[in-house]
């Protein structure tokens, strides 16, 4: 079972995305060990309803949905080091360091 | 010089509430009540972010976006619509265009227009202090 649980909502099937999951997957790679997380992308415009679910507000949306607490981030996602620190997986980043 | 957001809408009441909402940030907030003059505007200032409607009489907000990717292909461009399979049709043709666009769900209230627009502007700790997602 995953320990880290990841949902990235885009709008569209576009380049644009597709680099975004790209990045967003290999920062999660070094920053987690290996098989220790499920990190899935939905599109909002082929699934409304899971995004209504979610209370998605805007494109693009991180959400770690485990372990709790839940956090999410909205909007720019290029920032690396903010990122880690807004899904709380800073402490997975600097012991990750650590050990190498 | 302060950010510029450009807000493209034909109800009075939203490019109101979004201006309102946006007065106090220090950005400069302009309106558009429809897409040829949202388009035009465009063509003649370079803004930092779009919010685009998606329902409007006249162009839409699919073509909008069409004729303003044509000139500018960086510039964010936020569609606000409701999460329902009608509207999401229509930009599915702007997704299978390749057309580079963001979807900001309908309605929004003043505290998440703050907070989402520093977020995608990148100011992040006004964001904080503005409100939780």
């Amino acid at each position: 079972m995953y320990e880290f649980r990841l949902y990235l909502y885009v709008s569209g099937d576009t380049p644009k995305s597709a680099a975004l999951a790209s990045n967003l997957k290999s920062l999660l790679e070094k920053t987690l060990i290996k098989g220790q997380c499920s990190f899935e992308v939905i599109n909002v415009l082929d699934n409304p309803q899971r995004a209504e679910e979610d209370n998605i507000l805007a494109t693009p949306t991180l959400i770690k949905v485990s372990p709790p607490p839940e956090r999410r981030v909205v909007g720019d996602l290029s920032d690396k080091e903010r990122l880690l620190t807004a899904l709380g997986l800073i402490a997975e980043k600097e012991s990750r360091e650590v050990a190498q | 010089m302060g950010k510029s957001i450009l807000v493209i809408d034909d109800e009075e009441a939203v490019r109101r509430s979004f201006a309102l909402s946006l007065k106090d940030t220090g950005y400069t907030i302009d309106t558009a009540a429809s897409g040829e003059a949202g388009i035009k505007k465009v063509s003649s200032f370079e803004y930092d972010l779009i919010f685009l409607d998606l329902k409007m009489p006249g162009i839409n907000g699919v073509e909008t976006l069409r004729q303003i990717r044509k000139t500018n292909k960086k510039v964010p461009i936020y569609i606000f619509t409701a999460f329902q399979q009608e509207f999401l049709e229509e930009l599915k043709i702007a997704q299978e265009e390749m057309l580079s666009f963001e979807i900001l769900k309908k309605p929004v209230g003043a505290e998440q227009i703050v907070m989402l627009t520093k977020l995608i502007l990148g100011q992040f700790e006004e964001a904080k202090e503005a409100s939780h997602v």
